[in-house]
């Protein structure tokens, strides 16, 4: 199947620290390397989606990339920006409102922990007073329980993390690039248990901009990457989600993630099995590993084997994070959604050299954001 | 919609230990300042799963469901286990 939407254009600025610019600025970069990838000028796009999470508007950028009078709509929806953002574009073109579509999203966060404020997330002063407004603490309570029911290692949570960091070394882009050792990464010091300060991603840096077209447009264009299915959802009754006060009902929490990749598969009419290469939200490496069959790659428990067996690896069944994902990237949060396509439009294209996986024809992109959100894209050449 | 009474025992859902101090404000650092405390999710029979502070002896005590009782509820809900309210009488 097929949405009739392609992607004809991926750009990214350069992540990590970076002094003395602006989130703006590494926005623009985005775009312009986009638009360079594409072959198109900013006179061609007819519709734009964008936002950062705390680095300004992105509809202002009209003001550096030219008054071409489009519609350019502001999104802001947490880690998931950058997905609410695409889908806008795509959906833009699915209308027949316009042949070519921007989505961008990008940030530029301080040092260390993010500080939301509670009154923003819809709760009370007092969850913040009592130092429950980290966002970590849900991490760790739910991979803490997860690694009890499902048989999960405290091994396999440095494993991954090693993954991302190796994966890292083999990027150009990536802001961690020195390979580390997962007895390093186990032996670091414990933010919230069992997660270790090399588990997590860090607040960071950097803009991805994704250009769509209608399939018409980019059999024109060339090089196309074709959208089979996208999907985003918010949570549904009895989620567990980061800020959550309680969790509704009784038994195993509904996921989020697990609705929208279903959907975006069921759209695409593709299963899990067919994917060659996925970007699964890895704010740290429990994540990466409880998405892995939230999505509906394997069982609930049986990363455990997987990962011991490099299933995850650049070689392995499944190859996931070929980046280095949000650990090696660092989490600029409205560009984490559409750093995960560009990373798979690379992969399919068949361009991301040393970190390249043999041939893949189909891929997979996962995000997941507060206060339960996710979208999903299954993507084919 | 109506509101159900809760009761004040549950068991421990999950949790896990913020080794850090919360960023300062919203955080406020209490007396003495920040040592790591326990924060995790109550199971109550009546069907929620409750986000608290959870007060023990030793971290290890909150493993294996452990039973907990409601001590505070402001600012935020607070559960001790057995052997902490022991050692307060």
């Amino acid at each position: 199947m097929s949405t009739g939407v392609s992607i004809v254009g991926a750009g990214l600025s350069k992540f990590g620290r970076q002094p003395g610019r602006s989130g703006r600025e590494l926005a623009l970069d985005a775009i312009a390397a986009a638009l360079r990838d594409a072959g198109l000028g900013w006179p061609d796009v007819q519709v734009a989606f964008g936002g950062s999470d705390g680095s300004g508007l992105a509809d202002t950028l009209v003001a550096d990339l030219g008054l071409t009078g489009i519609p350019f709509t502001n999104v802001k929806n947490g880690c998931a920006t950058g997905g609410s953002a695409l889908m806008s574009a795509v959906n833009a073109i699915r209308s027949g409102t316009a042949e070519i579509a921007l989505a961008v999203g990008f940030d530029k966060h301080p040092r260390g922990a993010f500080d939301p404020r509670p009154e923003d997330w819809g709760l009370p002063a007092a969850y913040g007073e009592a130092g429950l407004m980290v966002t970590t603490q849900f991490f760790g309570i739910k991979i803490a329980r997860y690694m009890r029911e499902h048989g999960i290692s405290e091994k396999t949570l440095a494993l991954v993390a090693e993954k991302s960091y190796r994966n890292g070394s083999l990027n150009p882009n990536a802001w961690r690039r020195e390979p580390m050792s997962a007895a390093e990464i186990a032996n670091a010091d414990m933010v919230n248990d069992p997660l270790t300060r090399y588990m997590f991603c860090s607040p960071g840096e950097g803009g991805a901009a994704i250009i769509v077209a209608s399939d018409a447009v980019a059999a024109r264009i060339g090089r196309a990457v074709h959208l089979l299915g996208a999907a985003a959802r918010t949570r549904r009754f009895g989620s567990f989600e980061v800020f959550s006060p309680s969790i509704q009902g009784v038994g195993v929490p509904s996921s989020v993630s697990a609705d929208a990749a279903a959907a975006a598969f069921a759209a695409a009419g593709v299963t899990p099995a067919d994917v060659d290469v996925a970007q699964l939200q890895d704010t740290e490496s429990g994540a990466e590993i409880m998405h892995l069959a939230e999505c509906g790659f394997c069982e609930h428990g049986e990363q455990e084997a997987w990962i011991a067996a490099g299933e995850t690896e650049i070689g392995g069944r499944l190859p996931v994070n070929t980046d280095g994902g949000c650990i090696a990237n660092g989490e600029p949060i409205g560009a984490s959604g559409l750093r995960q396509v560009h990373e798979i439009v690379t992969q399919l294209r068949g361009e991301a050299g040393d970190r390249q996986v043999a041939e893949p024809r189909i891929g997979f992109t996962h995000v997941y954001g507060a206060p339960g959100i996710s979208a999903c894209t299954v993507l084919a050449v | 919609m109506t509101s159900v009474e809760l009761g004040s025992r549950g068991t421990v859902w999950a949790f896990t230990v913020q080794r850090f101090a919360p960023k300062s404000p919203p955080y406020v650092v209490p007396e003495g300042g920040f040592v790591p405390f326990a924060v995790g999710y109550v199971e109550l029979p009546e069907g929620v799963k409750v986000e608290a502070v959870l007060d023990c002896n030793e971290f290890a005590d909150l493993e294996d469901k452990a039973q907990v009782t409601l001590v505070a509820t402001e600012p935020v809900p607070r559960f001790a286990t057995d052997k902490s309210l022991e050692n307060k009488q």
